[in-house]
């Protein structure tokens, strides 16, 4: 495998990512996660993650480099997120990786951290290429993307109120699970029936667009009531409950995107991606249909350096040279838009 | 020796070259929020007019505050990836020293302030020297009328610097011993000056080791309720 060297960066959260790339094969990718320090909060605390950014991001930068057993001189380009994220947290990285560049004198590339979701699983797979339908849900974003060309994406649906990832935090706090909630009530599912308790599936009558508040107010009155009555189940049994609603409404809308568009492949990206139910359920619905699935290993389907960098490949192989030093972060920054 | 000074701890930022401490090139902005969209262009901007290469830097400066920390670190992490590129070492500054350094007095205590925002201001006492300043006290963060407080029983003259403007006046009134002065922001150019002192002692510092001086910690602005079902069911 060959092509350009990029270092990618991204900081656009609570996880401080630096990666190498060469072409779409990644040479190395470093973390430093916060999910420790945000722990106590039960979120992302902003400044609290562009505190940790800022530490991070010279070691890491060097660490990355030197798993990747290259010197900064050999880089080709500079990838770092330019939005969408927390401001703060957006700026460190950002501002680094335009001062790098510059000061090695490559051109520098601010990528959009939704499509670096999007380019992830070519880092994974050969066979992933458009047209193809992704479903992208993470704390922070719940998108179906129908991905046309690389750089041509349409947004075909999302979250109308919470992100998947943010309704597994809130319910998993609220059930006394800790934080990160994604994991915990993955973790507690394990041993329930997911059929134990019927939670709603809301927004039927939209094909490509979900809805997850109506779920944690189900949630939350249901609890309640049930403890009122002494009927309360088998803590297990609601965390798979849970888990299994909002596993059904992404698996059913992202299909149904799949049959409108008529595409043959779907991906995957973002940090719910790791939910191993998930992974389950769309395995056996895109076998169930004869269509190519290409959700990479957790690792990239988390928040990572090598996405970003990723981005800035096929824009290098499509001949771009970079962007404007004047650059700046765009933290509301939408795909499509 | 040459020198790059980037300073971003108020919403004045400026970068700046120089040979020593004599000024080269310098470019400055005002914008509360424009930092990072400024910063490189205007160090690419001064480097071409000289027609310095990123690798002609010997000593990256750079002011680490107090002031906002949004400013503060886009600052810092451009300073440190220069630095890490080129492997230029680094020489670090307060931004009250900064400030202090252009008060113009031969005898009055000096009193730097710089915005924190939300009623907050970060002050240090300094005392004039031929030629300088030195340190006379600890940085604090302050309200304005503990700053006020602050200069009453200190019943000496004093210079209040830096940005004293955005203070209630009402703070600043009846204060007889103090005077109220120039500058109001901190500049590269005074940053290239204590920098090349300082590196000329030795006194550098690795691009890891550069931290932002916060003095508060940090805001958590998280509230979901509480969980009305915690303990529900036994461990």
């Amino acid at each position: 495998m060959s092509g350009p060297l990029v270092l990618g960066i991204e900081t656009s959260c609570d996880e401080t990512g630096v990666a190498v790339l060469e072409g779409m094969s990644v040479r190395s990718s470093v973390l430093a996660s916060q999910v420790e320090m945000h722990e106590r909060f039960g979120g992302v605390v902003p400044e609290v993650a562009a505190r940790a950014h800022v530490e991070a991001i010279r070691p890491l930068a060097h660490q990355a480099l030197t798993n990747a057993g290259i010197h900064p001189d050999q880089l080709d380009a500079v990838a770092v997120t330019r939005g969408p994220g927390l401001v703060g947290a957006l700026m460190v990285g950002f501002a680094f990786g335009k001062s790098l560049a510059y000061s090695l004198g490559v051109p520098v590339f601010g990528i959009d951290h939704m499509e670096g979701h999007l380019m992830a699983p070519r880092l994974s797979f050969d066979e992933y290429e458009p047209p193809a339908v992704v479903i992208l849900a993470s704390g922070g974003h719940s998108q179906i993307v129908h991905v046309k060309g690389w750089g041509d994406y349409e947004v075909l649906g999302g979250t109308i109120d919470d992100a998947a990832g943010e309704a597994f935090d809130k319910l998993a706090r609220f059930m006394g699970l800790g934080y990160p909630g994604g994991p915990a009530i993955d973790r507690d599912s394990t041993e329930g029936d997911p059929t134990a308790v019927d939670f709603p599936r809301a927004l039927k009558d939209r094909p490509f667009d979900f809805s997850f508040s109506g779920l944690k107010t189900s949630v939350v009155t249901y609890l309640e009531k049930a403890k009122d009555e002494g009927t309360l189940p088998e803590r297990a049994d609601v965390s798979a409950s849970i888990q299994e609603a909002i596993v059904d409404v992404l698996v059913e809308k992202t299909f149904n995107a799949v049959e409108a568009t008529g595409v043959e492949r779907v991906g995957g990206g973002g940090g719910v991606l790791a939910n191993r139910r998930l992974r389950e359920r769309f395995a056996e619905e895109a076998d169930r249909r004869g269509v190519g699935l290409f959700i990479p290993e957790t690792s990239l389907c988390t928040d990572n350096g090598a996405m970003i960098a990723g981005v800035a490949v096929d824009r290098l192989n499509a001949g771009h040279e970079g962007d404007d030093l004047r650059g700046d972060v765009d933290p509301g920054l939408r795909l499509g838009a | 020796m040459k020198l790059l000074a980037i300073e971003t701890a108020t919403p004045a930022s400026s970068v700046a070259i120089g040979e020593d401490d004599r000024l080269l090139g310098m470019s400055v902005n005002v914008d509360r929020r424009g930092h990072v969209g400024f910063l490189m262009p205007a160090i690419d901007f001064v480097m071409s007019r000289v027609g310095w290469q990123p690798r002609d830097i010997d000593i990256v400066a750079v002011d680490v505050g107090p002031g906002p920390y949004t400013g503060l670190r886009a600052g810092i992490a451009t300073a440190q990836a220069f630095a890490a590129a080129i492997g230029a070492p680094m020489v670090t500054m307060s931004s009250l020293t900064v400030i202090a350094l252009r008060a113009a007095t031969g005898r009055r205590r000096i009193w730097p302030v710089v915005d924190m925002r939300r009623g907050q201001f970060a002050v240090a006492p300094f005392q004039p020297l031929p030629g300088g300043v030195a340190p006379d006290g600890a940085p604090e963060v302050v309200n304005p009328y503990d700053f006020k407080a602050l200069l009453e029983s200190e019943g000496q003259d004093a210079l209040v610097v830096g940005d004293w403007h955005v203070m209630p006046e009402e703070a600043r009134r009846g204060l007889h011993r103090v005077r109220w002065g120039r500058p109001r922001y901190p500049s590269a150019e005074t940053m290239l000056e204590i920098a090349s002192m300082r590196a000329n002692k030795g006194n550098l510092t690795d691009a890891d080791d550069v931290r932002p001086m916060y003095m508060r910690e940090p805001d958590v602005d998280i509230n979901w309720t509480a969980f009305r079902s915690e303990g529900a069911w036994p461990e």
